[in-house]
């Protein structure tokens, strides 16, 4: 396809043009400049395609099947269409783990969002080294293998020498030693809570002093001297300038901690692999590579898809919307 | 241009659902390499055997083996991914005997029933080659076997009067007795049912049957309940351990704790290969932060764990197989791997190390001492896991753990029986 090599002539619009009627000759010229943006978009596109859709779509089809250990070593899988999910939709324990898995990533992406939030506040009212100090070490939680991360929080709740037992022990009236925390299913899911939050913060709240460093010191200090307190300075000014900040923070979080799996496994080696421990991660996990039913594991994965989305539908209407503006 | 967007992506959407739909396993092609890889599960075969190993098949062959090991614990997962795939399969894989029925049956492995007589025929351990076999045609061998009897504390055991036990009432009793607010008589973790399922044997119950063609799971049979009966009552009587606690370190609770002096049982059941990590802790002159364990005969003893009867329980057959992969492009030289494996001086080897080895006629390279005479013994009636082709899908789902958990902690045992042999019934049959 050409391109017109001579330039472009827009010619003065004449008494009889109608004002802001682009002439033909330009009108040609514009719409042959917006195709070749799009063909040379196909390659990527088509590379991301391959290397996203392709997963997506075995699964679809495999969760279409029904596909075990058999299968694996080569029988053919049959096709069960809808079997797979009506069987899911009926099965109680599923929708126990569901339950959990949204309470878990709630509880946990708001307390994330909050402590970030907080610490970026700090970080913007503190002196320089200070807050150098403050991201250095909130860098390098981030930055922590998470398996290396694991192994020592593991050992900070171990019952028998874990220096958490220790040190709340030393606090008079509380009775903590040898106190088990991944017994119960409860100390067990606010263990890994804490956990994720440590490995999140950091995230959140190097997003969140980014946007707080856009907004502005007059209208602050305006703010300020009209006699605006803290709280109201905070909710009714910085809250809404880093809006777009906070709700994509806030969406990623979600995602993260819907799918949360090494935290949780690890936490069930040193602790119990009891289902009453699962979270949606380590269910499909149990039900594909160990329980070796394939076709189950990805139905219940384009289920966690379906609940992903429905969950951040709000979040991504309004960020289009945004963009729309 | 929106609508060419769309049609291209369709476009590649389905080709791939073709290209998805199409593939078909490739037929076992021996390519006749002599470059190899052997996959062992866990830390069990020593380090001298690798080493063994490795010469001989050089002097064999001249090609190189490589052994890749995998923790007990991801074993499952990557027999699954990798058994299959002709371009990542080990060529010669220790399989668990517990999951051998599965993947047997799966037809993971290559047959090797013209060499079953070439490598000791009916001396090879026959319960091993059962679970590795298919309408009489083997597909795994055994590797070694292990088992599991009581280590105690001669010292405890001494000072509170007590006998070592001839019958598992006295056990049960003498376990009940040592119990004290910091110390287990007898340490088992409720979810530990490689250990507790010796209660439901020696009470003559099972796991699992087979009904004419299918598995049915027994939980709720009566001789089984009334082996979690008194697997409840001993949890609840003689052991400190977490309810949620599976078979994981057994040791650490019978040595000496660092802190406080003591052990924290008075006795544990393990593994045979457990008496290594068990003694008096010194650290290890080669590497500060480790320690090694030495055996002190005074304070430390072996016993087998008795059955109803007086003969030795039957306990939990620890052990694996050892197969040939089917996707293998290595078969002859896999082969010839297999021939060291159960050549005489191999197994030997094996003996003299602790492990026993699948051909029987070498079972005195095991030694005559207290931890060799204790494995044999209790070897001698020690039973399997359900044969099923499902039952590795069952252990990976941790179903029994659970269920020996909820026992543990108190439940209900006929309703808890009764609901998880629904759910294992299942898996059970593949």
């Amino acid at each position: 396809m050409s391109v017109s090599t001579a330039p472009p002539v827009i010619d003065k619009p004449g008494r009889n043009a109608k004002p802001g009627r682009p002439v033909p000759d330009s009108a040609t010229y514009r719409r042959r400049k917006l195709r070749s943006p799009y063909l040379l978009l196909i390659p990527a596109v088509g590379i991301l395609l391959v290397g996203l859709g392709y997963p997506v779509i075995w699964q679809i089809i495999t969760s279409m099947q029904e596909y075990g250990l058999q299968q694996q070593f080569g029988k053919p899988a049959p096709f069960v269409l809808f079997d797979n999910y009506i069987e899911l939709a009926t099965k109680g324990s599923l929708w126990v783990v569901v339950g959990k898995s949204i309470l878990f990533c709630l509880v946990t992406a708001i307390a994330t969002l909050a402590v970030g939030l907080g610490l970026a506040l700090l970080m913007n009212a503190i002196a320089k080294g200070p807050r150098l100090v403050l991201q250095v070490a909130l860098l390098l939680a981030w930055s922590m293998p998470v398996v290396a991360a694991m192994t020592v929080w593991i050992w900070l709740f171990d019952r028998r020498r874990g220096a958490i037992n220790y040190l709340l022990d030393a606090i008079p009236g509380v009775e903590t030693n040898r106190f088990n925390w991944l017994e119960s299913p409860l100390t067990f899911f606010i263990v890994a809570s804490i956990i994720v939050i440590w490995m999140s913060v950091p995230f959140v709240a190097f997003s969140a002093y980014a946007g707080l460093t856009q907004v502005s010191e007059e209208v602050m200090e305006a703010a300020q001297l009209d006699g605006a307190g803290a709280w109201q300075r905070f909710w009714g000014i910085i809250l809404p300038m880093i809006r777009p900040v906070i709700a994509i923070v806030f969406l990623l979080q979600i995602i993260w901690d819907l799918r949360v799996f090494t935290q949780i496994t690890m936490l069930q080696d040193a602790g119990s692999k009891s289902s009453e421990f699962d979270l949606l991660g380590t269910y499909i996990y149990k039900l594909g590579t160990k329980s070796q039913d394939f076709g189950m594991a990805s139905a219940v994965s384009i289920l966690v898809l379906a609940i992903t989305i429905a969950l951040s539908w709000f979040y991504i209407r309004s960020l289009l919307k945004e963009d729309e503006k | 241009m929106k609508r060419k967007i769309a049609a291209i992506a369709t476009a590649t959407a389905a080709a791939l659902i073709f290209a998805g739909c199409a593939s078909t396993p490739a037929a076992p092609v021996d390519e006749g390499g002599k470059d190899i890889s052997l996959w062992l599960n866990g830390g069990d075969t020593p380090d001298a055997l690798r080493d063994f190993l490795k010469t001989e098949y050089a002097e064999a062959t001249g090609g190189t083996l490589t052994i890749e090991e995998q923790a007990w614990g991801d074993a499952l997962a990557k027999l699954t991914t990798a058994l299959p795939d002709a371009e990542n399969t080990p060529d010669v894989v220790e399989i668990g005997n517990t999951w051998s029925p599965t993947f047997t049956n799966a037809g993971a492995f290559t047959d090797i029933s013209d060499l079953y007589s070439e490598f000791g025929g009916d001396k090879l351990l026959p319960s091993f080659v059962e679970v590795g076999e298919v309408d009489g045609a083997q597909f795994a061998l055994p590797y070694y076997f292990g088992s599991r009897y009581a280590f105690y504390r001669k010292d405890i055991w001494k000072d509170a009067g007590l006998e070592v036990p001839t019958t598992l009432a006295e056990f049960n009793t003498a376990a009940a007795e040592l119990k004290t607010d910091k110390q287990s008589g007898f340490y088992i973790g409720g979810e530990d049912w490689r250990n507790g399922v010796s209660w439901i044997f020696a009470n003559g119950g099972d796991l699992a049957t087979k009904d004419g063609d299918t598995w049915k799971s027994t939980l709720a049979d009566p001789k089984t309940i009334e082996g979690l009966t008194q697997l409840q009552t001993l949890f609840t009587d003689a052991s400190l351990a977490p309810v949620t606690e599976a078979d994981s370190t057994p040791w650490v609770n019978i040595n000496d704790n660092e802190s406080t002096g003591k052990p924290e049982a008075a006795t544990i059941i393990a593994p045979g290969w457990a008496h290594w990590s068990i003694g008096d802790l010194a650290p290890d002159p080669a590497d500060e932060t480790k320690q090694i364990a030495t055996w002190n005969d005074d304070v430390f003893g072996t016993f087998v764990l008795p059955g109803a009867d007086g003969s030795p329980a039957p306990v939990f057959a620890g052990g694996s197989n050892i197969a040939i992969s089917a996707a293998s492009k290595n078969q002859a030289s896999s082969k010839e791997l297999m021939k060291i494996i159960f050549s005489p001086e191999y197994q030997k080897l094996l003996g003299e190390n602790g492990l026993g080895p699948a051909n029987l006629d070498y079972a005195s390279s095991l030694g005559d001492d207290q931890f060799a005479t204790a494995l044999i013994e209790s070897a001698s009636n020690s039973k399997l896991t359900p044969a099923a082709p499902g039952w590795a899908a069952v252990e990976g789902s941790g179903l029994l753990e659970e269920f020996f958990g909820k026992v543990n902690g108190g439940g209900d045992i006929p309703t808890l029986a009764a609901e998880y042999d629904t759910k294992i019934d299942e898996l059970i049959n593949g």
